[in-house]
Protein backbone atom coordinates (compact mmCIF):
# COMPACT_ATOMS: atom_id res chain seq x y z
CA UNK A 1 0.00 0.00 0.00
CA UNK A 2 1.58 3.25 -1.15
CA UNK A 3 0.28 5.24 1.84
CA UNK A 4 2.47 3.17 4.18
CA UNK A 5 5.61 3.28 2.03
CA UNK A 6 8.74 4.86 3.48
CA UNK A 7 9.90 8.31 2.44
CA UNK A 8 12.77 6.76 0.46
CA UNK A 9 10.39 4.50 -1.49
CA UNK A 10 8.01 7.37 -2.17
CA UNK A 11 10.88 9.58 -3.30
CA UNK A 12 12.07 6.91 -5.73
CA UNK A 13 8.56 6.56 -7.17
CA UNK A 14 8.09 10.34 -7.37
CA UNK A 15 11.42 10.69 -9.18
CA UNK A 16 10.15 8.15 -11.72
CA UNK A 17 7.13 10.41 -12.34
CA UNK A 18 4.55 8.82 -10.01
CA UNK A 19 2.27 11.70 -8.95
CA UNK A 20 0.40 9.49 -6.46
CA UNK A 21 3.61 8.93 -4.51
CA UNK A 22 4.32 12.65 -4.55
CA UNK A 23 0.76 13.24 -3.31
CA UNK A 24 1.37 10.96 -0.33
CA UNK A 25 4.49 12.98 0.52
CA UNK A 26 2.41 16.16 0.32
CA UNK A 27 -0.13 14.67 2.73
CA UNK A 28 2.61 13.49 5.06
CA UNK A 29 4.37 16.85 5.33
CA UNK A 30 1.48 19.28 4.89
CA UNK A 31 1.26 19.85 8.66
CA UNK A 32 4.97 20.67 8.99
CA UNK A 33 4.87 23.10 6.07
CA UNK A 34 1.59 24.64 7.27
CA UNK A 35 2.98 25.18 10.78
CA UNK A 36 5.96 27.00 9.30
CA UNK A 37 4.16 29.06 6.70
CA UNK A 38 1.02 29.96 8.66
CA UNK A 39 3.15 30.55 11.75
CA UNK A 40 5.22 33.06 9.80
CA UNK A 41 2.58 34.68 7.58
CA UNK A 42 -0.76 34.01 9.29
CA UNK A 43 -3.67 32.29 7.59
CA UNK A 44 -4.70 33.45 4.13
CA UNK A 45 -4.05 33.22 0.40
CA UNK A 46 -0.42 34.26 0.75
CA UNK A 47 0.28 31.38 3.16
CA UNK A 48 -1.51 28.93 0.84
CA UNK A 49 0.56 30.18 -2.13
CA UNK A 50 3.82 29.85 -0.23
CA UNK A 51 2.79 26.37 0.94
CA UNK A 52 2.15 25.30 -2.65
CA UNK A 53 5.36 26.93 -3.85
CA UNK A 54 7.27 24.95 -1.21
CA UNK A 55 6.05 21.65 -2.67
CA UNK A 56 6.49 22.82 -6.28
CA UNK A 57 10.14 23.68 -5.55
CA UNK A 58 10.55 20.34 -3.82
CA UNK A 59 9.10 18.57 -6.88
CA UNK A 60 11.49 20.47 -9.13
CA UNK A 61 14.43 19.49 -6.92
CA UNK A 62 13.45 15.84 -6.42
CA UNK A 63 16.53 14.62 -8.25
CA UNK A 64 18.81 16.91 -6.24
CA UNK A 65 17.57 15.82 -2.80
CA UNK A 66 20.40 13.71 -1.40
CA UNK A 67 18.94 13.04 2.03
CA UNK A 68 21.65 14.85 4.01
CA UNK A 69 18.88 16.12 6.28
CA UNK A 70 15.46 14.60 6.95
CA UNK A 71 12.76 15.36 4.41
CA UNK A 72 10.83 17.31 7.03
CA UNK A 73 13.83 19.54 7.77
CA UNK A 74 14.43 20.03 4.04
CA UNK A 75 10.83 21.11 3.47
CA UNK A 76 10.71 23.31 6.57
CA UNK A 77 13.91 24.97 5.36
CA UNK A 78 12.35 25.77 1.97
CA UNK A 79 9.11 26.93 3.61
CA UNK A 80 10.97 29.17 6.04
CA UNK A 81 13.05 30.81 3.29
CA UNK A 82 9.99 31.40 1.13
CA UNK A 83 8.07 32.81 4.11
CA UNK A 84 10.88 35.22 4.95
CA UNK A 85 10.95 36.35 1.29
CA UNK A 86 7.17 36.84 1.39
CA UNK A 87 7.48 38.91 4.56
CA UNK A 88 10.11 41.09 2.88
CA UNK A 89 7.81 41.61 -0.12
CA UNK A 90 4.91 42.39 2.18
CA UNK A 91 7.05 44.82 4.13
CA UNK A 92 8.14 46.64 0.98
CA UNK A 93 4.57 46.75 -0.30
CA UNK A 94 2.97 48.06 2.85
CA UNK A 95 5.80 50.39 3.86
CA UNK A 96 4.60 49.91 7.39
CA UNK A 97 1.15 51.46 7.64
CA UNK A 98 1.07 50.06 11.15
CA UNK A 99 3.68 51.00 13.69
CA UNK A 100 5.43 47.87 14.93
CA UNK A 101 5.91 49.44 18.34
CA UNK A 102 2.18 49.76 18.97
CA UNK A 103 1.18 48.69 22.45
CA UNK A 104 0.64 44.94 22.63
CA UNK A 105 -2.90 43.89 23.48
CA UNK A 106 -3.11 41.21 26.08
CA UNK A 107 -5.33 38.23 25.20
CA UNK A 108 -8.82 38.31 26.72
CA UNK A 109 -9.82 35.94 29.49
CA UNK A 110 -10.15 32.42 28.06
CA UNK A 111 -13.49 30.66 27.89
CA UNK A 112 -13.00 27.66 30.11
CA UNK A 113 -15.34 24.64 29.92
CA UNK A 114 -16.92 22.79 32.84
CA UNK A 115 -13.96 20.39 33.08
CA UNK A 116 -11.53 23.29 32.92
CA UNK A 117 -10.72 22.71 29.20
CA UNK A 118 -9.99 25.48 26.72
CA UNK A 119 -11.67 25.52 23.29
CA UNK A 120 -9.14 24.14 20.78
CA UNK A 121 -10.00 26.55 17.96
CA UNK A 122 -9.94 29.52 20.29
CA UNK A 123 -6.57 28.44 21.60
CA UNK A 124 -5.14 28.02 18.09
CA UNK A 125 -6.41 31.45 17.06
CA UNK A 126 -5.03 33.12 20.19
CA UNK A 127 -1.63 31.43 19.92
CA UNK A 128 -1.30 32.20 16.21
CA UNK A 129 -2.34 35.78 16.86
CA UNK A 130 0.23 36.10 19.64
CA UNK A 131 2.97 34.60 17.44
CA UNK A 132 1.97 36.91 14.57
CA UNK A 133 2.54 39.91 16.83
CA UNK A 134 6.19 38.99 17.28
CA UNK A 135 8.82 40.48 15.01
CA UNK A 136 9.72 38.28 12.02
CA UNK A 137 13.07 37.16 13.46
CA UNK A 138 11.57 36.17 16.81
CA UNK A 139 8.64 34.52 15.06
CA UNK A 140 10.95 32.35 12.97
CA UNK A 141 12.68 31.09 16.11
CA UNK A 142 9.36 30.35 17.84
CA UNK A 143 8.04 28.48 14.78
CA UNK A 144 11.13 26.27 14.52
CA UNK A 145 11.88 25.84 18.21
CA UNK A 146 8.36 25.52 19.65
CA UNK A 147 6.08 24.47 16.77
CA UNK A 148 8.56 21.96 15.32
CA UNK A 149 10.63 21.33 18.44
CA UNK A 150 13.92 21.60 16.60
CA UNK A 151 16.99 21.89 18.79
CA UNK A 152 18.77 25.21 19.16
CA UNK A 153 21.52 23.95 16.84
CA UNK A 154 19.06 22.81 14.13
CA UNK A 155 17.18 26.10 14.40
CA UNK A 156 20.46 28.00 14.03
CA UNK A 157 21.38 25.93 10.96
CA UNK A 158 18.05 26.47 9.26
CA UNK A 159 18.08 30.21 9.91
CA UNK A 160 21.81 30.59 9.25
CA UNK A 161 22.50 32.42 12.53
CA UNK A 162 24.69 31.55 15.54
CA UNK A 163 23.17 29.47 18.34
CA UNK A 164 23.55 32.37 20.77
CA UNK A 165 21.34 34.50 18.54
CA UNK A 166 18.68 31.79 18.56
CA UNK A 167 18.77 31.66 22.37
CA UNK A 168 18.51 35.40 22.83
CA UNK A 169 15.69 35.72 20.30
CA UNK A 170 13.83 32.84 21.90
CA UNK A 171 14.19 34.30 25.36
CA UNK A 172 12.80 37.63 24.23
CA UNK A 173 9.99 35.99 22.26
CA UNK A 174 8.99 33.90 25.26
CA UNK A 175 8.74 36.99 27.44
CA UNK A 176 6.39 38.59 24.91
CA UNK A 177 4.35 35.42 24.54
CA UNK A 178 4.15 35.02 28.30
CA UNK A 179 2.64 38.47 28.59
CA UNK A 180 0.09 37.83 25.87
CA UNK A 181 -0.86 34.29 26.80
CA UNK A 182 -0.77 34.51 30.59
CA UNK A 183 -4.50 33.71 31.06
CA UNK A 184 -4.23 30.65 28.82
CA UNK A 185 -1.09 29.34 30.49
CA UNK A 186 -2.99 29.34 33.78
CA UNK A 187 -5.97 27.52 32.24
CA UNK A 188 -3.74 25.24 30.16
CA UNK A 189 -3.58 22.48 32.76
CA UNK A 190 -6.75 20.98 31.27
CA UNK A 191 -6.13 21.27 27.53
CA UNK A 192 -8.42 18.85 25.65
CA UNK A 193 -6.95 15.63 24.25
CA UNK A 194 -7.99 16.61 20.73
CA UNK A 195 -5.26 19.22 20.51
CA UNK A 196 -2.55 17.30 22.38
CA UNK B 1 21.72 8.74 20.88
CA UNK B 2 20.47 12.29 20.39
CA UNK B 3 16.90 13.02 21.39
CA UNK B 4 15.05 13.85 18.14
CA UNK B 5 12.59 16.03 20.06
CA UNK B 6 14.69 17.92 22.57
CA UNK B 7 12.72 19.50 25.40
CA UNK B 8 13.43 22.91 26.79
CA UNK B 9 15.48 23.97 29.75
CA UNK B 10 15.49 27.28 31.54
CA UNK B 11 18.91 27.90 29.91
CA UNK B 12 17.13 28.24 26.58
CA UNK B 13 15.03 31.14 27.80
CA UNK B 14 17.15 32.90 30.38
CA UNK B 15 17.36 32.32 34.10
CA UNK B 16 14.32 34.45 34.93
CA UNK B 17 11.97 31.79 33.48
CA UNK B 18 11.22 28.93 35.87
CA UNK B 19 11.13 25.57 34.09
CA UNK B 20 7.46 24.86 34.94
CA UNK B 21 6.37 28.12 33.34
CA UNK B 22 8.54 27.37 30.29
CA UNK B 23 7.04 23.92 29.92
CA UNK B 24 3.48 25.24 30.23
CA UNK B 25 4.06 28.06 27.76
CA UNK B 26 5.92 25.79 25.33
CA UNK B 27 3.13 23.22 25.45
CA UNK B 28 0.54 25.94 24.91
CA UNK B 29 2.33 27.38 21.89
CA UNK B 30 2.97 23.91 20.44
CA UNK B 31 -0.69 22.90 20.88
CA UNK B 32 -1.78 26.13 19.25
CA UNK B 33 0.37 25.63 16.14
CA UNK B 34 -1.44 25.46 12.78
CA UNK B 35 -2.33 21.89 11.78
CA UNK B 36 -2.80 22.25 8.03
CA UNK B 37 -4.03 24.26 5.10
CA UNK B 38 -7.64 24.37 3.94
CA UNK B 39 -9.06 21.00 2.77
CA UNK B 40 -7.98 19.90 -0.72
CA UNK B 41 -4.41 21.17 -0.40
CA UNK B 42 -2.94 17.99 -1.93
CA UNK B 43 -5.07 18.32 -5.07
CA UNK B 44 -4.19 21.97 -5.44
CA UNK B 45 -0.48 21.17 -5.15
CA UNK B 46 -0.69 18.33 -7.68
CA UNK B 47 -2.53 20.47 -10.23
CA UNK B 48 0.02 23.27 -9.74
CA UNK B 49 2.85 20.78 -10.25
CA UNK B 50 1.17 19.45 -13.41
CA UNK B 51 0.60 22.89 -14.91
CA UNK B 52 4.15 23.87 -14.02
CA UNK B 53 5.45 20.69 -15.68
CA UNK B 54 3.35 21.33 -18.83
CA UNK B 55 4.65 24.88 -18.99
CA UNK B 56 8.21 23.59 -18.61
CA UNK B 57 7.78 21.06 -21.43
CA UNK B 58 6.24 23.74 -23.67
CA UNK B 59 9.08 26.13 -22.94
CA UNK B 60 11.67 23.43 -23.65
CA UNK B 61 10.05 22.55 -26.98
CA UNK B 62 9.90 26.22 -27.92
CA UNK B 63 13.56 26.64 -27.02
CA UNK B 64 14.58 23.65 -29.18
CA UNK B 65 12.34 24.78 -32.04
CA UNK B 66 13.86 28.25 -32.09
CA UNK B 67 17.34 26.70 -32.11
CA UNK B 68 16.63 24.18 -34.86
CA UNK B 69 14.62 26.30 -37.32
CA UNK B 70 17.53 28.53 -38.57
CA UNK B 71 19.76 25.45 -39.05
CA UNK B 72 17.03 23.62 -40.95
CA UNK B 73 16.36 26.67 -43.13
CA UNK B 74 20.07 27.06 -43.94
CA UNK B 75 20.40 23.35 -44.80
CA UNK B 76 17.32 23.54 -47.07
CA UNK B 77 18.71 26.57 -48.92
CA UNK B 78 22.10 24.89 -49.40
CA UNK B 79 20.50 21.72 -50.76
CA UNK B 80 18.20 23.69 -53.05
CA UNK B 81 21.16 25.70 -54.38
CA UNK B 82 23.18 22.57 -54.98
CA UNK B 83 20.26 20.92 -56.81
CA UNK B 84 19.60 23.99 -58.90
CA UNK B 85 23.27 24.26 -59.91
CA UNK B 86 23.36 20.61 -61.00
CA UNK B 87 20.02 20.59 -62.82
CA UNK B 88 19.75 24.11 -64.19
CA UNK B 89 20.27 22.90 -67.81
CA UNK B 90 18.19 19.73 -67.70
CA UNK B 91 15.18 20.77 -65.59
CA UNK B 92 12.13 22.49 -66.98
CA UNK B 93 11.72 25.16 -64.33
CA UNK B 94 13.84 26.67 -61.59
CA UNK B 95 11.64 25.00 -58.98
CA UNK B 96 12.14 21.61 -60.63
CA UNK B 97 15.87 22.21 -60.61
CA UNK B 98 15.88 23.23 -56.95
CA UNK B 99 13.90 20.13 -56.04
CA UNK B 100 16.10 17.95 -58.27
CA UNK B 101 13.12 16.78 -60.36
CA UNK B 102 14.17 15.39 -63.79
CA UNK B 103 12.35 16.44 -66.92
CA UNK B 104 9.49 13.97 -67.51
CA UNK B 105 8.36 13.09 -71.05
CA UNK B 106 6.11 10.28 -72.24
CA UNK B 107 9.04 8.48 -73.88
CA UNK B 108 11.27 8.85 -70.85
CA UNK B 109 8.50 7.54 -68.57
CA UNK B 110 8.32 4.25 -70.53
CA UNK B 111 12.05 3.69 -70.79
CA UNK B 112 13.00 0.33 -69.18
CA UNK B 113 15.51 2.06 -66.95
CA UNK B 114 12.69 4.20 -65.52
CA UNK B 115 10.33 1.22 -65.18
CA UNK B 116 12.63 -1.48 -63.73
CA UNK B 117 15.71 0.37 -62.66
CA UNK B 118 19.00 1.06 -64.34
CA UNK B 119 20.67 -2.24 -63.33
CA UNK B 120 18.06 -4.49 -64.93
CA UNK B 121 17.90 -2.34 -68.03
CA UNK B 122 21.68 -2.43 -68.42
CA UNK B 123 21.84 -6.26 -68.13
CA UNK B 124 19.12 -6.73 -70.78
CA UNK B 125 20.76 -4.31 -73.26
CA UNK B 126 24.50 -4.98 -73.24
Amino acid sequence: MIAFASDAELLALARAGDDRAFGVLVDRYETAVAATVIGMLGRGDEAEDVGQETFIRFHRALHNFRGDSSLKTYLVHIAMNLSINALRRRRRALLRFVDEDDAVDVAPEPRVGPAGEVDAKELQAVVQDAVARLGAKHRAVVVLRLFHEYSTRETAQILGVPEGTVLSRLSRAMKELETQLAPYVQAGAALPETIR
Amino acid sequence: MTDPHPRFTSDDFGSDHPSAAIAALSALVRDGSPHGFDPGFRQRVLSSVKSHRDATIGAALERHFVRIVPLAAAATLLLAGYNWWGGRTTSETTLDAALNLPRVTLAAAYEPAQLFGATIAASENP
